[in-house]
């Protein structure tokens, strides 16, 4: 982790914080909560690839347990957000480039690896990230074929554009 | 301390999801509604299943106690039966049929049976004079000349007896008698083995002329000292007439063979030792 990487990833977390609570929570409620647009997880993906893995997970924790004071869901997204924090360290390991994550590419972005990789890693990422939120929220395997399984894949397939938006954007590089 | 550390530094990211997924449950089971209400009737689920569970594991675990309850509730249910079955007398109002007292208005329970269950841990029935040995003894209440049935028949009767352990002879012993009759005929005989064959024993001293059939039922007869009257004692193979003979000569086969006999109950008649004594005093006398 090399130069300045504080203050972009908080920025990114303010943003992000803002945008999922006061914004695409409110989609949220609209659709009975059949449609979720979570895109707060962008913040865990974006943090440095070679950042400790408490730390990581610890962020992804705490980045959830807000965006739950704003819906009122305490420990829901929290969950979700450390159990995604974890999933991404081995995503991360599995789409490694040849020789490892050496520092030069600090972020997982698609400025450093291209779009391909990056619509790999993040459709995996949330993918995880979703299944988890949902099974949470229905906590019970009974209603996974019924609830969580398409519900998943609806949030996914609507938060994946926004993302994907969001990422030509403002295209970060740290 | 150092161990903790080194534990925390190969898998810190695995206890640091643990650590937030508790606080994560922890949150979700108690600040929210659907939740809460998942958790509390699944916990109420899980917990019956395991009570469900512990309560089977206990009863099998008691079964042997159960077993030896049984038994002796068994015991007390048979002495009931063979002593009710002693108290009926044939005595019949025009109404009703009355529990018969005597003249001095005490209940006729005489002869008077105790029941005890046991079990057979000693078995011969190979040789001339057969024995068996049961786990009950003097301080279990057994007396000597006690009559030993099963569920299905007769099996020997008492001879001595330790502190813990019964000395019996077996049905298969020359010297065991059993005051017996076929059922539905008013006559008595003596059940005994011949010593040949260990598959029939005999019944001796049954006028020629009742016609016994193969099939036919006998059981204790009611001049029994030892054995309560009525229990069944073997089935009818073949009846014959001797040549010059007033008596048949009847084959039965026993309803509780000899050698699988496990389970019995030990009767003991409260007044066959009076009885026994009266019998030998008229003796005497004579």
């Amino acid at each position: 982790m090399k130069g300045n990487w504080f203050f972009p990833n908080l920025w990114r977390f303010l943003s992000l914080l803002a945008a999922q609570g006061l914004v695409l929570s409110g989609i949220s409620y609209n659709t009975d909560g059949y449609v979720s647009l979570l895109v707060y997880p962008l913040f865990t993906l974006l943090l440095p690839i070679l950042m400790p893995i408490p730390l990581l997970i610890l962020a992804g924790f705490f980045m959830g347990l807000f965006v739950d004071f704003f819906t009122g869901t305490l420990g829901l997204h929290a969950s979700a957000g450390a159990f995604s924090a974890y999933a991404r360290v081995i995503i991360l390991e599995r789409f490694a480039p040849q020789g490892g994550y050496t520092g030069k590419e600090p972020i997982a972005s698609p400025a450093y690896f291209g779009w391909r990789w990056f619509l790999s890693v993040s459709g995996i990422f949330f993918a995880v990230h979703l299944l988890w939120y949902f099974s949470m929220a229905y906590f019970t395997p009974v209603y996974f074929l019924s609830k969580i399984l398409p519900q998943a894949t609806l949030s996914w397939l609507s938060t994946m554009p926004v993302v994907v938006v969001l990422m030509r954007l403002f295209y970060p590089k740290n | 301390m150092y161990s903790i550390l080194q534990l925390f530094a190969r898998h810190g990211g695995l206890i640091t999801l643990l650590i937030t997924q508790v606080v994560s449950f922890y949150l979700m089971t108690s600040q929210n509604g659907p939740q809460q209400q998942i958790t509390r009737s699944s916990w109420s689920w899980y917990s019956n299943w395991v009570l469900e569970w512990r309560n089977r594991w206990m009863d099998y675990l008691s079964l042997r106690d159960e077993n030896i309850r049984l038994k002796m509730e068994n015991a007390r249910l048979h002495m009931q039966l063979i002593n009710l079955h002693a108290s009926e007398v044939p005595v019949r109002d025009t109404v009703r049929r009355q529990e018969a007292f005597d003249s001095l208005g005490k209940k006729l329970v005489r002869p008077e049976y105790v029941v005890i269950s046991a079990r057979v841990v000693g078995n011969s029935f190979s040789g001339r004079n057969n024995w068996l040995i049961l786990n009950r003894g003097a301080k279990d209440g057994i007396h000597p000349n006690s009559g030993i049935i099963s569920r299905a028949g007769v099996v020997g009767i008492v001879r001595e007896v330790s502190e813990h352990f019964s000395l019996a002879m077996s049905v298969l012993h020359p010297q065991t008698r059993i005051s017996a009759m076929v059922k539905g005929y008013p006559f008595y005989g003596s059940l005994y083995w011949d010593g040949n064959d260990p598959r029939y024993l005999t019944l001796s001293d049954i006028p020629y002329h009742l016609p016994i059939r193969r099939g036919d039922t006998v059981q204790v007869s009611n001049y029994s000292l030892l054995f309560p009257e009525g229990h069944v004692a073997g089935i009818v193979d073949t009846a014959y007439r001797p040549q010059g003979s007033s008596f048949l000569h009847i084959r039965v086969r026993p309803t509780q063979p000899p050698a699988s006999v496990r389970e019995v109950y030990v009767v003991t008649n409260r007044y066959a030792e009076e009885l026994e004594n009266l019998t030998r005093a008229t003796q005497e006398k004579q």
